[in-house]
């Protein structure tokens, strides 16, 4: 689903996300851990912002884009 | 019967009449068959011999004119009004009067809501029966493409497209505009929705339609239609009439929505809300990691005060330990005395009890002669003194007699 093979889609980074601090909340996670995963969630966060960001709208039409030999 | 030409040299020239008779005698060789279409301008008069109505073709708006028997008509018992769908069962003739064709209706069935809902029902079971009802896919949080099927007709669309940009202007959507209603429709559907899921990148597809008549809203129960909305590759979500409307393509779909405007929500995240989340996930984030270097930190603090406290109290247990059995040292010799004097009263007490004068306190006495202790009458004789010992005192006495 995803450009590259190694980026997750923005639901997989939300995801992700959440998991992450609801891993923190519980209080299970040591340390060394928690900051791994405070690294990986400030990671994720910035690449869900940036996905939001570089989104374009856009409202096509098949049809016309189907009579049309190059679309865009 | 052949009508007979009048001849004009080589030219055979038929009255009117003649031609006529001629074009019916063809038309009644034709076999009597079902014709179906929508009942408008139905004449009856009480002094006409037969009731007259034009049966039209919804499709392309075909007419057909018709003509029944007045009695075979009344018959039936049937309240039909403008726009009921028929079934005729006739063979066309020609009304020589006046060179046109009808069709001569021998019976007539209206095709009615119920012969309609009955035909669904068989369907719905069928398809269920199948599982084509079963599937429901979870819909993308964040379509990179929203495919929408729609009629020409603008609101559905306008609906739709101010819904989704209103919630997440960068969404992009591929409108299909296709036939929603007519005959053509059902196939006109099928092949927007196949050409929708080739387009790269759509990963939801949203088949609106706007409110209609029951007939209207007929193609979205089509078995074609809910046959492909089933078997599409993405999720569909089904936008079809308004909330009691039930078309088949709606339990087909992965999820059911009442209004364009309904779905574009389901369809789309509210950007404000997920940047709102995003931030809250993020303070979230920097809140626990903090949190959990803090308790590490208390943990730490207070495994070191117990390292120090379980270190005093060891010395100080150590210390009550001999504290007590220097107590009990110090105790020992007074307990020892003590026991020796029980000890010792006790044998007085038994020596006591042995003791001569603890047999005259009870009332005994000792009678001595001279200085032996007399134990035997015959002993004495009369008139012998003897000196008798009491508890208390004695005296002195004279034997008068022994025995």
């Amino acid at each position: 689903m995803s450009e590259r093979p190694s980026e997750p889609t923005f639901e997989e980074a939300r995801a992700e996300l959440e998991k992450i601090v609801a891993e923190l909340e519980s209080g299970r996670a040591g340390l060394e851990e928690a900051l791994a995963l405070w690294r990986r969630g400030e990671e994720l966060h910035r690449l869900c912002l940036a996905k939001l960001d570089a989104a374009q709208g856009a409202i096509e039409d098949l049809g016309r884009r189907a009579g049309d030999a190059s679309p865009q | 019967m052949r009508p007979e030409p009048v001849l004009y040299g080589d030219r055979k020239v038929y009255p009117v009449s003649a031609f006529n008779r001629g074009v019916a005698s063809w038309l009644q060789r034709l076999p009597t068959v079902w014709v179906e279409g929508e009942i408008t301008e139905l004449r009856r008069q009480a002094g006409w011999q037969s009731v007259f109505f034009t049966l039209k073709d919804p499709a392309d708006g075909a007419c057909l004119p018709v003509s029944m028997p007045r009695g075979t008509f009344d018959a039936l018992g049937l309240d039909l009004a403008d726009g009921a769908t028929v079934h005729v069962f006739g063979r066309p003739e020609l009304f020589a009067a006046r060179g046109t064709f009808r069709l001569r209706a021998l019976s007539l069935e209206a095709q009615g809501l119920g012969a309609l809902l009955a035909g669904i029902e068989r369907l719905k079971r069928t398809l269920a029966v199948e599982g084509l009802f079963a599937r429901s896919r979870p819909l993308p949080l964040f379509p990179r493409r929203i495919g929408l099927l729609t009629g020409a007709e603008a609101a559905a669309k306008r609906d739709f497209v101010t819904a989704v940009q209103a919630r997440f202007p960068a969404a992009r959507v591929l409108v299909a505009e296709t036939a929603v209603q007519g005959p053509g429709a059902p196939r006109a559907i099928v092949a927007g929705l196949a050409a929708l899921a080739a387009e790269p990148g759509v990963d939801v597809i949203v088949l609106s339609r706007g409110g209609g008549s029951f007939e209207d809203l007929l193609p979205f129960s089509d078995e074609r239609v809910v046959r492909a909305v089933a078997a599409c590759p993405v999720p569909v979500v089904s936008a079809v009439g308004h909330e009691q409307d039930t078309p088949l393509c709606d339990l087909a779909a992965d999820t059911r929505a009442s209004t364009p405007t309904a779905a574009a929500r389901l369809v789309v995240p509210d950007e404000g809300e997920l940047r709102e989340r995003l931030a809250s996930l993020r303070a979230a984030l920097a809140r626990e990691t903090a949190r959990t270097a803090t308790r590490a930190h208390e943990r730490l603090a207070a495994v070191h005060a117990a390292l120090g406290r379980e270190g005093g109290r060891t010395v100080v247990r150590a210390r009550e330990r001999l504290d007590a059995h220097a107590a009990r040292l110090a105790r020992a010799p007074g307990a020892l005395v003590g026991r020796k004097r029980a000890e010792l009263e006790g044998l007085a007490g038994r020596l006591r009890a042995l003791s001569p004068e603890a047999t005259l306190g009870r009332g005994y006495a000792i009678v001595r002669a001279g200085d032996a202790v007399v134990r035997t009458g015959t002993a004495l004789a009369p008139g012998e003194r003897v000196d008798v010992q009491l508890a208390e005192g004695g005296f002195g006495a004279v034997v008068e007699e022994t025995r």
